[in-house]
C-alpha cells in the first residue's frame, strides 16, 4: 500500500469520528471486564440502539483507561474535545448514562414496529433520565492518579479501538514507521534509539540502541525480530494492556526494530495466559497484511516483512530470552549460558533482536519526536517514561505511566491515593518475583534503574505491588521462593536446589523451629544462589529474602528463639 | 464409523484417524499448517490441549509420530510447560488467581476455602468429575484482586463466601439437570 | 590457532575449543560433572568455573570460547569456595550412601567432594526422587543418584541418535524419563549402554557389576572388542578372572568414548565353558595320522540328534603348529588333486576387517581361488 492510501484510510476514519457530536468508550480490559464491563458495554449498546440516535453518539469499546480499582470504566468525549471519566458504570448506571448523553430520537418513519424489547428499553432510558446517580461516579481529572501521568506509550490507550487499524491510523499510526523506512537509514535508526537512551523495559535495562546495533552490525542473510510478551512476573500486566489495547502499536515498533536490524521476520512470543492478547495481535497482523502494511514491499518501499505469534504455555522462565528462544523452538524453555548472546546467534543460531513488548511500544513515539524529546523525560541513566501495574494494598490500584525518577512517595501516597483502612503503608515491591522489597525508610527514592539495584530490588517488568503493616514480609518473601521453586527450571543445580532449601529454612523459621544462627544461613545461602546461577532467574530469585531481611530483619528475628 | 475420505488429489490423502475421532483433524490442520515442522511441537500441542482438554498417551504419540519427533522429547516438553495437563479437568473449573497483588489480598484463603468446601485439593478434580479446583499465575487483573475465574467468567474482589456461593450455584444447577 | 595461558601454562588449541576442553586436554584438571568432551555444552553443574584475568566475576569454562591471550586461572580461594558450596548443594540432593555405592572409587561427585573436602551437606537433605527402574537386563536407573548434569540425555541424543530419554517435569520435579517412566523396553531405546557409561554417579549402573565389587576390586584389561569386524578398543573391568563390565577405552580409537549395545554387553561368550580356546582335530581323524592310538569311528547317530553332544567326545586337542600342519597339508593334496576352485573360504564377521583381508588374500593369492565369503551378519 501506498502511502497516500494510508492518509486516506486516516482521513476517512478521522472524518466518520468527526460525526458523532460525542463518542462513548468504555474499557473491556481484563480488569474491568472481570468487574463486569462486559455487561456496562451491551447495556451502552442497548442503549444506544433503542434511543435510535446511533448518528449523533458512537459507542466505542477501547483499552485500559488505568484506574482499574474503579472498573468498569467509561469516559464520555465531546466533539470539542472536553472529556468526562465515569468510574463503577454498572448496567443501571449505563443506561442513565445513555439517557444523558443520547437525545432519545423519535423512530424513522416505516419503522414504527419497534421490537419490545427495545421499547423496553426506551422507557426504562426514560425514566433513567430523572436519576442523578450518575454525578456521583464521576472520576475528577485532576486527581493525582491522572496529572501525575506522562502518556508516551500509553498514549492511546483507551481511544483508540484495538480491533480497528483505521482507528489507529486515525491516531497517526504507522507514520514512524514511514518515517523510517522513506526517511532513515537503519543506521540512523538505531543511533536515534540510542540517543535516546530508551533501555529495555523488560527488567534489565540494557540499552535499546545499542542491542540493535549489535544485530545490525552481525553478518548473517537472515535474522529476526522477537517481541517477548511472556510478561510472567505475578502483579504485572503493563505487556498485556499494550498487547490487548493497541496491538497495532507493538507491531509497528516490532517493524521498526526489523528495519534498523535487517531482518525480514519476526514473532511475538505470548503468554498462554493471555488469551485476548494474542487474539488481539493475531488480529492485527492480519490488518496489517490485508493494509499491505505487513509483507512484501512494504508501503512502497523494498523492505519485507512478515510476523507470526507463538504462544507460550505457562513457564515463567520463558521471559529469559534463551529459554524464550528454545521455546519458540519447540523444545524446553530451559536457559544456556550466554554467550554467545542472541544477537549474535539467536533464534535458529541467526542474530535476534529480542525485546519487551513495552519497549517496542515506546518505539513509535521516539522516532516521530525524536530522540532528543524523549531524552528529556526522566534522569540521567534513566531516560522516558515506564508504565507500572500499581496493585496491592493501595485506595488506587491500576496502570501507570510514570516519567522515570518520580519518588516512591509520590506514586504510593498522591498516585495511589495511600494504602486503605487503619492499616500503614510498609513497602513496595518491584520486579516480581526477581526484585525486592523497598521499605517506608526509602518512600523518597526515585525511581530508576539504578537507584532501584542500590536498593536490592530491580525495576522489572514494571510489577508494583504495595504491602501494608498487616502483611508478614517472611510470609510475603516465602511467598515468592515458592514461586521461584515452581519455576525454575531445574537445569543448574543452586536454583534447582538452593531454592527448595531457602524455602525450606524459611518455613523452619515460620513454624517456630528456627535457632541462632539461622538468618546469617539464610543470608549465606542466597548469596551461593545468586552468584553461581546460571540465568537471570536464577540469580535474581534470592532477591525478595535479601531485601526483606535487609529492612525488614526485626521481623524475622522475632522467629527465632529469644 | 467415520468413511474413508475421498483422496485429495495429491496422492497423499490424509485418512482420518482410525478411532474415527474428527477432533484429530485439528491437530492434523496445525501440524500442516507448520508444514510438519519438528519446531512447530509447542503449537500443535496447544492445539491439541485447547481441543482435546488435556494430552492422553495417544495423543502424545500421535505428535511424535508426525512430527518425527522422539516420544521422549514430545513428553518432556508437554510435562516442562504447566499449562498442558494429562488429565481430562472436570466440567466445572474454578481458578484462583494466586499472583503477588491477590496474594496479599487473601487468595491463598479463598483456593483453602474452596478446597475444603467441595472436598477437592487443589489442582485436582471432585471424584464426580464436575468441579476442577486450580490456580493460576497472575490473570493480570490485580486492580481487582483477588480474582477468581469460575468456568471462564472473571470475578474481581472475590471473597471466601462470594466464591463459595458462585461455585454452589453452578453446582446446583448441575444437580438439576 | 590461538595462544592462552592456563594456570601460568602457554597453550595451543585450535580456535573454537573452549577453555575447559583446551585444560583438559593439556592435563589441567577443572572439576566438571555435566561436561564431557564429546557432548554439547550444558552449563548447568557450574563446578568449572574459573577466574579470568579482566573479569570481576568468575566465567563458565566450559561456555567460554579460547582467545588470543586469555590469562586464567583454575585454582583460587573464591573458586574454591564456590565448588564447595556447589558440592554442598549436589549432596543437599544425593544421599551420601559412598560406604555401600556400586559406583564408590569412580564416582566423580564423590571424587570432587574428596578433592574439596566436603564430607557431609551443611543444608537439610531433601531428595527430590526416588524412583528406581529395574526393567531390563542390561542397566538399572536408581533416580535417587542422579545429579541431573544432562549427559545421558545428550549421548543418546547428539551420538546414538536414539533420544529414547529426555528431562521430564521441570524445576526440582525434573527427572530423567522415559515417555511417561515407563520400562525402558518399551521405549525407542537400543541398550547401546552408552549413557550409562557417561552417567557420573550411580544413577545408572550396569545390571552385571551390581555388587560385584567396588573400583579398587576391580582389574582394569585393554582389549579389542571380539565381537565384530570394526576393532574398537575396550575396557574390560575384571574380577577373579571374570568379566565384571565392560567400557570404552578412552585412549585414541576407533570408537571413541563409546560402544554398542554387542560389545558393551555381549562379552558372556569370553568366560563360556563351551567356548573353543584351542585347535581340535576329529578323532578319526588324529588316528589316521598317527596323533591318537584309539581306534575311533564316527557313530551312527550324528551328533545333531543328540541333546548335548560333548565337543570331547568327537575331537581331541591339538596344539597350533600341529592344525597348520594338518590343513596346509590337506589344502595341498586338493589342490593337486582338483584344482583350487574345490576349495571355498568361508570367514566370520567376528574376526578383524584385517583378519578378513588377509583371509581372502591367502585365498586368492596362495590358493588361487575367488571362492571366498563371510557370513557378514551377527
Amino acid at each position: 500500500m501506498s502511502r497516500e492510501k494510508l492518509d486516506q484510510m486516516a482521513d476517512r476514519e478521522r472524518e466518520r469520528q468527526e460525526k458523532f457530536d460525542r463518542r462513548v468508550f468504555c474499557c473491556i480490559s481484563t480488569a474491568c471486564l472481570s468487574a463486569g464491563a462486559g455487561r456496562t458495554m451491551q447495556a451502552l449498546k442497548d442503549g444506544l440502539e433503542a434511543s435510535q440516535s446511533g448518528d449523533k453518539v458512537e459507542v466505542v469499546q477501547t483499552g485500559c483507561m488505568g484506574l482499574c480499582s474503579r472498573g468498569p470504566l467509561v469516559r464520555v468525549r465531546e466533539n470539542t474535545g472536553e472529556e468526562t471519566y465515569y468510574a463503577d458504570v454498572t448496567t443501571e448506571l449505563a443506561e442513565e448514562l445513555i439517557a444523558k448523553y443520547v437525545p432519545l430520537s423519535e423512530p424513522k418513519a416505516g419503522d414504527e414496529a419497534l421490537a419490545p424489547e427495545i421499547i423496553e428499553t426506551r422507557s426504562r432510558l426514560e425514566a433513567a433520565r430523572r436519576k442523578r446517580t450518575l454525578k456521583k461516579h464521576i472520576l475528577s481529572q485532576n486527581l493525582p492518579f491522572f496529572t501525575k501521568q506522562v502518556k508516551v506509550v500509553l498514549r492511546d490507550v483507551g481511544y483508540v479501538d484495538p480491533e480497528k487499524l483505521e482507528d489507529y491510523l486515525a491516531h497517526g499510526g504507522y507514520q514512524a514507521l514511514y518515517k523510517a523506512i522513506t526517511e532513515m537509514t537503519p543506521e540512523e535508526v538505531c543511533d536515534e534509539m540510542s540517543r535516546s537512551g530508551l533501555r529495555g523495559r523488560g527488567g534489565a535495562g540494557f540499552p535499546t540502541g545499542t542491542k540493535w546495533t549489535f544485530v545490525r552490525k552481525a553478518e548473517s542473510d537472515i535474522k529476526y525480530v522477537v517481541v517477548n510478551g511472556d510478561e510472567g512476573d505475578p502483579g504485572a500486566y503493563m505487556d498485556r494492556t499494550m498487547m490487548e489495547d493497541n496491538p497495532h502499536q507493538v507491531l509497528e515498533g516490532m517493524m521498526i526494530a526489523a528495519y534498523a536490524v535487517g531482518a525480514y521476520h519476526g514473532f511475538f512470543y505470548i503468554r498462554g495466559e493471555y488469551p485476548i492478547a494474542i487474539d488481539r495481535i493475531r488480529r492485527a497482523i492480519r490488518a496489517a497484511r490485508r493494509a499491505g502494511i505487513l509483507g512484501d514491499s512494504i508501503l512502497g518501499s523494498d523492505f519485507n516483512f512478515n510476523a507470526d505469534v507463538r504462544i507460550g504455555a505457562g513457564a515463567f522462565v520463558c521471559g529469559e530470552e534463551t529459554a524464550l528462544i528454545h521455546s519458540i523452538e519447540g523444545k524446553r524453555g530451559m536457559p544456556r549460558m550466554r554467550p554467545p548472546y542472541p544477537a549474535t546467534s539467536g533464534l535458529w543460531g541467526k542474530p535476534t533482536v529480542i525485546n519487551n513488548v513495552e519497549t517496542m511500544a515506546s518505539v513509535p513515539a521516539i522516532l516521530l519526536n525524536g530522540a532528543d524529546w524523549y531524552a528529556k523525560i526522566g534522569t540521567d541513566q534513566s531516560k522516558g517514561t515506564k508504565v507500572f501495574a500499581l496493585a496491592g494494598q493501595l485506595t488506587n490500584t491500576g496502570l501507570i505511566e510514570v516519567p522515570m525518577g518520580i519518588s516512591l512517595r509520590e506514586i504510593v501516597y498522591e498516585m495511589g491515593d495511600n494504602v486503605p483502612g487503619d492499616a500503614e503503608f510498609k513497602a513496595a515491591q518491584t520486579g516480581g518475583p526477581s526484585g525486592g522489597c523497598i521499605p517506608m525508610s526509602h518512600v523518597d527514592t526515585p525511581v530508576d534503574y539504578e537507584r532501584l539495584k542500590e536498593l536490592g530490588s530491580i525495576m522489572g517488568s514494571g510489577g508494583l505491588v504495595i504491602i501494608d503493616s498487616t502483611t508478614s514480609m517472611p510470609q510475603f518473601a516465602r511467598f515468592f521462593m515458592d514461586f521461584c521453586v515452581d519455576e525454575s527450571c531445574g537445569k543448574c543445580v543452586p536454583c534447582r536446589v538452593g531454592t527448595v532449601q531457602i524455602r525450606a529454612l524459611l518455613d523452619k523459621l515460620l513454624e517456630g523451629r528456627g535457632q541462632v544462627g539461622d538468618l546469617e544461613r539464610l543470608e549465606e545461602v542466597c548469596e551461593i544462589v545468586k552468584s553461581t546461577s546460571l540465568c537471570g532467574l536464577g540469580q535474581s530469585a534470592p532477591n525478595p529474602v535479601l531485601s526483606t531481611l535487609q529492612f525488614f530483619r526485626e521481623e524475622y528475628e522475632i522467629l527465632l528463639p529469644s | 464409523m467415520a468413511k474413508k475420505q475421498s483422496s485429495n488429489g495429491k496422492g497423499q490423502s490424509k485418512a482420518p484417524h482410525p478411532s474415527g475421532d474428527e477432533r484429530y483433524k485439528v491437530i492434523d490442520r496445525t501440524m500442516k499448517r507448520f508444514k510438519y515442522e519438528k519446531d512447530a511441537l509447542l503449537e500443535v500441542l496447544h492445539a491439541t490441549q485447547e481441543t482435546f482438554g488435556f494430552l492422553s498417551d495417544d495423543l502424545l504419540i500421535y505428535i511424535s509420530n508426525h512430527l518425527q519427533v522422539p516420544l521422549s522429547q514430545v513428553y518432556g516438553v508437554a510435562t516442562f510447560y504447566h499449562l498442558f495437563t494429562f488429565e481430562p479437568l472436570g466440567k466445572h473449573n474454578c481458578i484462583i488467581c494466586t499472583g503477588t497483588a491477590c496474594h496479599v489480598k487473601g487468595s491463598a484463603s479463598i483456593a483453602e476455602a474452596i478446597s475444603q468446601k467441595f472436598n477437592v485439593p487443589i489442582g485436582k478434580t471432585t471424584e464426580d468429575g464436575l468441579l476442577s479446583l486450580t490456580t493460576a499465575r497472575c490473570l493480570g487483573s490485580c486492580g481487582l484482586a483477588p480474582v477468581t475465574v469460575l468456568d471462564g467468567e472473571v470475578h474481581g474482589k472475590a471473597t471466601d463466601e462470594s466464591t463459595i456461593e458462585r461455585v454452589e450455584r453452578v453446582l446446583a444447577n448441575e444437580v438439576k439437570v | 590457532m590461538i595462544t592462552l595461558t592456563i594456570d601460568g601454562k602457554k597453550i595451543q588449541i585450535e580456535e573454537g575449543t573452549n577453555v575447559l576442553e583446551a585444560a583438559l586436554r593439556n592435563g589441567i584438571d577443572i572439576p566438571h560433572l555435566c561436561y564431557h568432551s564429546d557432548l554439547s555444552v550444558s552449563g548447568g553443574c557450574r563446578l568449572c568455573q574459573v577466574e579470568v584475568e579482566g573479569y570481576d566475576q568468575p566465567v563458565t569454562s566450559c561456555g567460554m570460547a579460547c582467545a588470543e591471550g586469555l590469562v586464567i586461572q583454575t585454582q583460587s580461594e573464591r573458586l574454591t569456595a564456590i565448588r564447595r558450596n556447589l558440592i554442598d548443594i549436589f549432596l543437599a540432593d544425593h544421599p551420601l550412601d559412598c560406604v555401600t555405592c556400586d559406583k564408590a572409587g569412580s564416582c566423580l561427585l564423590q571424587k570432587y567432594a574428596y578433592e574439596y573436602g566436603v564430607k557431609e551437606t551443611s543444608y537439610i537433605p531433601i531428595y527430590s526422587k526416588t524412583l528406581y527402574q529395574d526393567d531390563n537386563p542390561f542397566f538399572i536407573r536408581d533416580h535417587q543418584y542422579c545429579i541431573l548434569c544432562g549427559r545421558c540425555v545428550r549421548v543418546c541424543d547428539e551420538i546414538v541418535g536414539v533420544h529414547a530419554i529426555d528431562f521430564a517435569n521441570r524445576g526440582f520435579e525434573s527427572h530423567i524419563a522415559t515417555p511417561y517412566d515407563g520400562p525402558m523396553i518399551d521405549s525407542s531405546c537400543v541398550f547401546c549402554g552408552n549413557c550409562v557409561e557417561v552417567c557420573p554417579t550411580a544413577a545408572l549402573l550396569p545390571v552385571s557389576r551390581l555388587k560385584r565389587g567396588r573400583e579398587w576390586d576391580l582389574e582394569r584389561v585393554d582389549s579389542i572388542c571380539g565381537y565384530c569386524g570394526v576393532g574398537c578398543k575396550i575396557e574390560y573391568a575384571v574380577k577373579d578372572n571374570e568379566i565384571i563390565y565392560a567400557q570404552a577405552s578412552v585412549q585414541e580409537s576407533v570408537n571413541g568414548s563409546f560402544l554398542c549395545t554387542k560389545g558393551r554387553y555381549g562379552w558372556d561368550f569370553a568366560v563360556n565353558p563351551e567356548r573353543l580356546t584351542q585347535p581340535m582335530v576329529r578323532r578319526d581323524l588324529a588316528y589316521s595320522l598317527g596323533i591318537s592310538t584309539e581306534n575311533w569311528r564316527l557313530p551312527k547317530v550324528s551328533p545333531l540328534d543328540i541333546d548335548k553332544p560333548d565337543v570331547d567326545d568327537y575331537f581331541i586337542p591339538v596344539d597350533w603348529e600341529t592344525a597348520y600342519e594338518i590343513v596346509s597339508s590337506k589344502l595341498v593334496d586338493i589342490v593337486k588333486e582338483s584344482g583350487p576352485d574345490a576349495i571355498v573360504g568361508l570367514a566370520s564377521a567376528r574376526c578383524t576387517n584385517e583378519e578378513n583381508y588377509l583371509f581372502q588374500k591367502l585365498m586368492r593369492a596362495v590358493i588361487g581361488t575367488n571362492n571366498v565369503d563371510h557370513c557378514a551378519r551377527l
